[in-house]
C-alpha cells in the first residue's frame, strides 16, 4: 500500500495569555492509500485538531505533513486554498452545507472554486449525489432534507473533487443510529472504491464499524493503534 | 472560479437581503442624484452662457486693439494703421482684416424717429470676407450710402409701431434717405496748434444718408449698428491724414482652432485682443471649478451612501460568517471570496447609480420645465424662446461618469469588509453560529 498522508513528529501549541497549551505533542502517523483510519479520544484529546491540520485549515507549530509529496507546512494561504481545492474533502458533524444552495449546488461548489465548467461539475455532482443514494433530491433545498440526507450531500461534496483523503469529524454525531449507520454504509461504499478516509469520533461502534485501524489519542500524543473491524 | 458562477453566487446572495439592498441602494440613488444634479446645474447654466456668447461673434473673429496688452513686460503695441492692416493679412492661418472706424455720430433720424446708434466705418468690400448676409438691398457703393443691422428697422426706428412686419420695415427703409447728425471735436491737430481750440464747442453736422442695404441677423453688436465707408467715417470724424490709425482691426482666422494661436502671437506684440472663443475658454475654466463645487456639495451624500454600502456588507459578512469558513474549507482562497464581496458591493453601487440617474434625469426635466415656465411666466412673453434656457443639463460623460463612480464607490466601500472576510480563519468562521 501507498502512502497518502504521512504526518511526522507533529506539534501545535496555543497560547492563551500567559499558559501554553500543548494540543498535539509529536504525533507520527502514515495513512495509506483505500485505509479509513479512525482517531478516537475523549473531548480536547487533539483529534479534531490533527483533522484540521491535515485538512490545511489550521497550521502546525512544528513537524510536518505530507500529503502526496507536499508538506503543509510550508504552504501559503494561496497554495492552503488549492490544497484544500483538489486534494482533501470534509465532512463535517454539523453538515455545513450552504442553506440557499440545492444539494447540487452544495456538491459543485468545490468545482466552482476550482473553476471547472458548468455541465462538467453538473455531471460530476449529480454522480457523486447518485453515489450517496441522493439522485432524486438533486435540486432540493438543506432545510428540505432530513439530517441523514444532509451528510450525505456533505460525504457527495467531500469525494466530488476526487481528494487523496476525506477528512470527516464526528460525521454520525449529529445523527441517530440507524441514519448514522446508514453515514458509515456510504463511507465503506466509498472506501471499497479506493477512497482514503480519516475520521474522528468518541463511539468506539462506529470506529469497529468503519475502520482498518484506530488510534487513541489522550492529551495530544498516541497512546494506542489497533486493529479496526475492517482490518 | 469563472465570472458566469461569480454573478450567479453574487445574485443569489444579494437575492436573499432583498430590503437591505434596496435601502442601501437606495442611499447610493440618493448620492449620485445628488452628484448629477449638482454638476448637471453646473454644465446647464454653462451651457447656456456659452450659447449666449455665440452673440458676441463668430468664433473664427479676433478683435484687436492697439496699445498696452496687459501682459507685464510686453511693449506697448505699434499703431493699428493700414501697415498693421497689411501685417496681419500677412500672417499665417489669417483669412481676412477688417479695419474699424467708429463715426462720431450722435444720433439718426428717419422721419421723425430719432435713435442712437453705432455707425461703424469699414472696408465695404470686406464685409463679405467677413461672413455679412445682406438680406435686403445692396452694399454701400459711395460717401453716402448706408447699410443697417437687422435689428435698426424694428427696434432702433421703432417701425414695428406703425404695426408694419419685420420685412416690411426693412423695404420701407431701403432707398430712404436717413440723418445723420455727427458731432466733431476738434483734432489734437487744431489744439496742438492753438491750445484754446480744445475749449470750443464741438461742431455739429448734419449728413442725409441712403439706406442702400440691411444685413441678415448676426450677432447683437452687428444686427444694431450701420455700416458706411471707411472713408466716410474718417471724413465724419474730421480725419484727414494720409495714415491714420484704426480703434479696432477685426481679424478672421481660417478655423476656430488657428483663433489662439493668432492671438498668442498678437498679445505677444503688445496688441490687446478678444474673441468670442478665449472668452468661452476662460468661462469654461470658471464652469469647471464651479461643477467641481458643486459635486463636491453633491459628494457628500455619497459619503454617507458609502458608509451605508460598507455597514451592509459588514453585516452581512458577520451573518454569513460560517459560510465563509465553508467556502473556504472547500477550496475558496482569500482572493475568490474578497472577489465574491466586492462584487456585490460594487453591484450595489451599480444599481444604485442607475436609479440615481434615471432619478436625476427626470428631476432635471422636471426642474427644467418647471425653471422655463416660472420664467415665461415673470417674463410675460417677453423671453422670446422661453424652452431654449437649460438649467439642468446632463451629458453623456456625466451619465457614464455616474455609474461608473456610484460602482467605484460601492467597490471601495466593499473594500474592506472584503478584506476582512478574505482574512477570516477557516476555523473561527465555521465554529461561528
Amino acid at each position: 500500500m501507498t502512502t497518502a498522508v504521512d504526518v511526522r513528529n507533529l506539534q501545535k501549541q496555543y497560547t492563551m495569555g500567559s499558559t501554553v497549551l500543548d494540543v498535539l505533542r509529536g504525533v507520527d502517523l502514515t495513512i495509506n492509500h483505500g485505509e479509513i483510519v479512525c482517531v478516537m479520544g475523549p473531548s480536547g484529546s487533539g483529534k479534531s485538531t490533527l483533522l484540521n491540520i491535515v485538512g490545511g485549515l489550521d497550521r502546525p507549530t512544528g513537524g510536518a505533513v505530507i500529503v502526496e509529496g507536499d508538506d503543509l507546512a510550508t504552504m501559503d494561504d494561496e497554495r492552503l486554498a488549492d490544497y484544500r481545492r483538489h486534494q482533501v474533502g470534509f465532512v463535517f458533524q454539523s453538515f455545513n452545507l450552504i442553506p440557499t444552495l440545492s444539494a447540487r449546488g452544495n456538491v459543485e461548489l468545490p468545482l466552482v472554486f476550482a473553476g471547472l465548467a458548468r455541465s462538467d461539475r453538473a455531471s460530476q455532482a449529480t454522480a457523486a449525489l447518485e453515489s450517496v443514494g441522493l439522485g432524486h433530491r438533486l435540486e432540493h433545498k438543506p432545510t428540505e432534507l432530513s439530517g441523514g440526507e444532509q451528510q450525505r450531500v456533505a460525504v457527495a461534496r467531500a469525494v466530488v473533487n476526487g481528494p487523496a483523503i476525506i477528512l470527516a469529524d464526528e460525521p454520525t454525531g449529529n445523527l441517530d443510529t440507524t441514519t448514522g449507520n446508514e453515514i458509515l454504509d456510504v463511507i465503506k461504499a466509498m472506501n471499497a472504491e479506493g477512497r482514503t478516509f480519516l475520521i474522528t469520533t468518541h463511539d468506539r461502534a462506529v470506529a469497529e464499524a468503519v475502520a482498518h485501524r484506530i488510534v487513541h489519542f489522550i492529551d495530544g500524543s498516541i497512546v494506542e493503534i489497533e486493529q479496526g473491524g475492517l482490518a | 472560479m469563472r465570472f458566469r458562477d461569480l454573478a450567479f453566487l453574487v445574485v443569489s446572495n444579494l437575492r436573499r437581503m432583498k430590503l437591505r439592498l434596496a435601502l442601501t441602494a437606495l442611499g447610493v440613488v440618493i448620492g449620485t442624484s445628488a452628484i448629477v444634479l449638482m454638476v448637471s446645474l453646473g454644465v446647464g447654466l454653462q451651457k447656456s452662457v456659452v450659447a449666449s456668447l455665440g452673440d458676441l461673434g463668430a468664433a473664427t473673429h479676433i478683435t484687436v486693439m492697439g496699445g498696452f496688452s496687459g501682459q507685464p513686460g510686453m511693449p506697448e503695441s505699434e499703431p493699428l494703421d493700414d501697415r498693421a492692416v497689411a501685417r496681419f493679412e500677412g500672417m499665417d492661418n489669417v483669412q481676412a482684416v477688417m479695419p474699424i472706424v467708429t463715426a462720431m455720430v450722435q444720433d439718426m433720424t428717419y422721419k421723425k424717429n430719432t435713435t442712437n446708434m453705432t455707425v461703424k466705418g469699414v472696408p465695404v468690400d470686406s464685409l463679405k470676407a467677413f461672413g455679412f448676409e445682406i438680406a435686403e438691398g445692396r452694399l454701400p457703393r459711395n460717401d453716402k450710402e448706408i447699410l443697417l443691422g437687422d435689428a435698426v428697422p424694428l427696434k432702433l426706428f421703432d417701425l414695428s409701431a406703425t404695426e408694419n412686419t419685420n420685412k416690411a420695415a426693412r423695404l420701407e427703409l431701403i432707398g430712404r434717405r436717413i440723418v445723420a447728425t455727427v458731432v466733431q471735436y476738434p483734432t489734437e491737430g487744431e489744439v496742438a496748434k492753438d491750445p484754446a481750440a480744445a475749449m470750443q464747442e464741438p461742431v455739429e453736422e448734419r449728413h442725409k444718408l441712403t439706406v442702400v442695404g440691411i444685413l441678415a441677423p448676426a450677432d447683437v453688436d452687428t444686427d444694431s449698428s450701420a455700416f458706411i465707408s471707411l472713408d466716410t467715417a474718417l471724413a465724419f470724424n474730421g480725419i484727414t491724414t494720409r495714415r491714420p490709425t484704426y480703434e479696432t482691426i477685426i481679424v478672421k482666422a481660417d478655423s476656430a482652432e488657428t483663433v489662439a494661436g493668432i492671438e498668442k502671437i498678437l498679445t505677444n506684440e503688445g496688441f490687446m485682443t478678444f474673441s468670442a472663443r478665449t472668452i468661452q475658454e476662460g468661462l469654461k475654466q470658471t464652469f469647471v471649478i464651479i461643477q467641481v463645487v458643486l459635486g463636491a456639495l453633491g459628494a457628500i451624500a455619497m459619503i454617507v451612501a458609502a458608509l451605508g454600502i460598507a455597514n451592509t456588507m459588514t453585516m452581512s459578512i458577520y451573518e454569513r460568517t460560517r459560510e465563509i469558513g465553508i467556502m473556504k474549507a472547500v477550496g475558496a482562497s482569500n482572493r475568490q471570496i474578497k472577489r465574491v464581496f466586492l462584487s456585490e458591493a460594487a453591484i450595489i453601487g451599480v444599481l444604485g447609480g442607475v436609479g440615481g440617474l434615471v432619478f436625476s434625469t427626470a428631476g432635471a426635466a422636471l426642474a427644467n420645465l418647471f425653471l422655463q415656465s416660472m420664467i415665461a411666466a415673470q417674463s410675460n412673453g417677453a423671453v422670446s424662446q422661453p424652452g431654449t434656457t437649460t438649467f439642468f443639463y446632463i451629458p453623456l460623460w456625466l451619465a457614464i461618469f455616474a455609474i461608473v463612480f456610484a460602482a467605484s464607490v460601492g467597490l471601495l466601500s466593499g473594500v474592506l469588509p472584503a478584506v476582512r472576510a478574505a482574512n477570516l480563519d477557516p476555523l473561527v468562521a465555521l465554529r461561528h453560529e
